[in-house]
């Protein structure tokens, strides 16, 4: 197989186009919000989120078909309903907010399931779990250059507050931010971007997107800037070596950016030379002393 | 104050004078922090008021710089100690403004006044206590601010790192500096600050620290408050 072959004889197809396109719009607008997603220990969150997502999609399916703006509303509902819902219930009840989500998400997550089992079409509820690229269109690919132009100029112009809101959130306030609307604004664009990845990466699978090059980008740099633009880098790395992968593989396009992107995790696990796993071995501590 | 039904603090009344350091004392749940917040203007007070100078604390805000807790950061982060200290001039930056000049004189002016301009590229868990403690306390300094408000700066620091923030407070205070910061230890507390407020959910002495700290003001801020917890157990009343 020549280079031509392995490299550029699959973007031939329009449909490759799409989805690489889609999918390296959306990690570098992913990239970015899985930094503030690791740096807030809100990784699970952010998995459950996504999760929650599906019933909305579904509804949105059934009363409207497969116009990619009532696709994504239903989304964006759904996944803000879980999030100020389980809000809600952490302050009306005694019931905590890490179990509050995980309750909600998952009722919401079996809801989703059970609708598009019930859907009277031919849509497969595994390309909604895991992704298709087949599935990339011309709206799609829209609504993913909308949604990562927007994230990445909302980060551009707010990048003090949300490196304030992400540090030191009591600051941020003592100092005239408004920490509130930067952490809601930060969770509906979470939402927005899982939304706009489902068709590449899946509902399931999205949330790696973001994830796998932020807490890689984490065990190698000293800096939030860098630490950044090394997500964003990675996840458009992923991207375009997951596409190839799974065109030659034959597989799902989401899990197979998903194991590109957990395989420079693995690495950095092993290799960063400061917060690597090796050099904590090789120390004999977990970690760096704080002295 | 209070939250909801629960009345954190009442009765109190105190005044510090600018260049002064102050010393916020009490038990645990006696409303130390309740007591910054309220300076910070953070917390809507139930009844009465806080003044700066003549003006309402949302108002003071650029004379105002707080230092967090010690266990409230994340030392992981992935930020330098210069990096920490320049977020002290981004609340009056512009959305679109980038640090100036006039920026980093200050910024560097901070590192320098504190001893750490040679740390200034390290990521802040290579730090020791007493440094990390610094560099807060720098960021503090770059704010242009000058009253410090300081949520339990003793907390976590090894003796070395107190002695070092002992003489760093005093000092500020002779520069005309005033420091507002809640305490737990009172050996600390006369050492290294002139005044003195002590609480125990309403105001039991307030002025001078050697006035304050009488031993049957002591008893009273720290005993009372084992009453409310244990006072059925013990049944003894205190005055």
């Amino acid at each position: 197989m020549s280079v031509h072959d392995l490299l550029l004889a699959p973007f031939s197809y329009e449909f490759m186009r799409r989805g690489l396109l889609s999918a390296v719009l959306l990690g570098a607008s992913g990239g970015l919000l899985g930094c503030v997603l690791v740096l807030r220990r809100l990784a699970l969150m952010g998995d459950a989120l996504s999760h929650s997502l599906l019933p909305g999609v579904a509804v949105a399916w059934l009363l409207f078909g497969t116009s990619t703006s009532a696709l994504f509303f239903g989304g964006l509902v759904a996944g803000l309903l879980t999030a100020l819902g389980s809000a809600l219930l952490s302050r009306l009840t005694r019931v905590k907010e890490d179990a509050a989500f995980g309750s909600l998400f998952i009722v919401f997550f079996g809801m989703g399931v059970a609708l598009i089992s019930k859907l009277p079409t031919r849509i497969n509820l595994a390309d909604f779990l895991f992704g298709n690229v087949l599935g990339v269109g011309a709206s799609d690919l829209r609504l993913a250059g909308a949604v990562s132009a927007g994230t990445v100029a909302l980060f551009a112009i707010f990048y003090r507050s949300i490196l304030l809101e992400t540090f030191d959130p009591v600051f941020h306030r003592a100092t005239g931010g408004r920490g509130g609307l930067v952490h809601l604004g930060f969770l509906t664009l979470t939402v927005l971007n899982l939304v706009a990845a489902m068709q590449t990466m899946g509902i399931v699978l999205a949330l790696g997107l973001f994830l796998l090059p932020a807490v890689s980008a984490y065990l190698w740099c000293d800096r939030f800037i860098s630490m950044l633009l090394l997500s964003v880098g990675l996840a458009i790395g992923g991207s375009v070596v997951g596409i190839l992968v799974s065109f030659h593989a034959g597989l799902a396009s989401g899990a197979s950016i998903v194991l590109c992107l957990g395989a420079a995790f693995l690495v950095s696990v092993l290799f960063s030379p400061r917060y690597g796993a090796l050099r904590g071995l090789r120390l004999g501590s977990a970690r760096p002393p704080a002295a | 104050m209070r939250y909801g039904r629960l009345t954190a603090l009442s009765d109190i009344s105190f005044e510090t004078p600018c260049g002064s350091s102050t010393a916020v004392l009490g038990a645990n749940g006696a409303g130390k922090s309740t007591l910054l917040r309220a300076v910070l203007g953070w917390q809507a007070l139930a009844a009465g008021e806080v003044r700066i100078g003549d003006a309402h604390p949302q108002h003071a805000r650029p004379r105002l710089a707080y230092v967090p807790q010690r266990h409230a950061v994340d030392w992981d982060f992935p930020i330098t100690v210069r990096g920490v200290v320049e977020q002290g001039r981004y609340p009056s930056l512009g959305l679109f403004q980038r640090l100036g000049a006039a920026d980093r004189e200050l910024v560097d002016g901070a590192l320098e006044e504190l001893g750490i301009s040679e740390l200034a590229g390290r990521q802040i868990r290579r730090l020791s206590g007493g440094q990390q403690q610094r560099v807060f306390l720098a960021r503090a300094l770059a704010q242009g601010g000058d009253i410090f408000l300081l949520d339990e700066p003793f907390a976590g620091l090894d003796l070395f790192g107190s002695e070092e923030l002992t003489h760093i407070l005093r000092k500020w205070e002779a520069q005309g500096r005033t420091v507002l910061a809640a305490v737990h230890d009172l050996g600390i507390a006369r050492t290294c600050f002139t005044r003195g407020v002590l609480l125990d959910t309403s105001l039991v002495a307030a002025g001078p620290i050697a006035d304050v700290l009488t031993p049957a003001n002591i008893d009273r801020a720290y005993r009372h408050g084992h009453c409310v917890h244990a006072g059925a157990a013990r049944g003894e009343a205190h005055p």
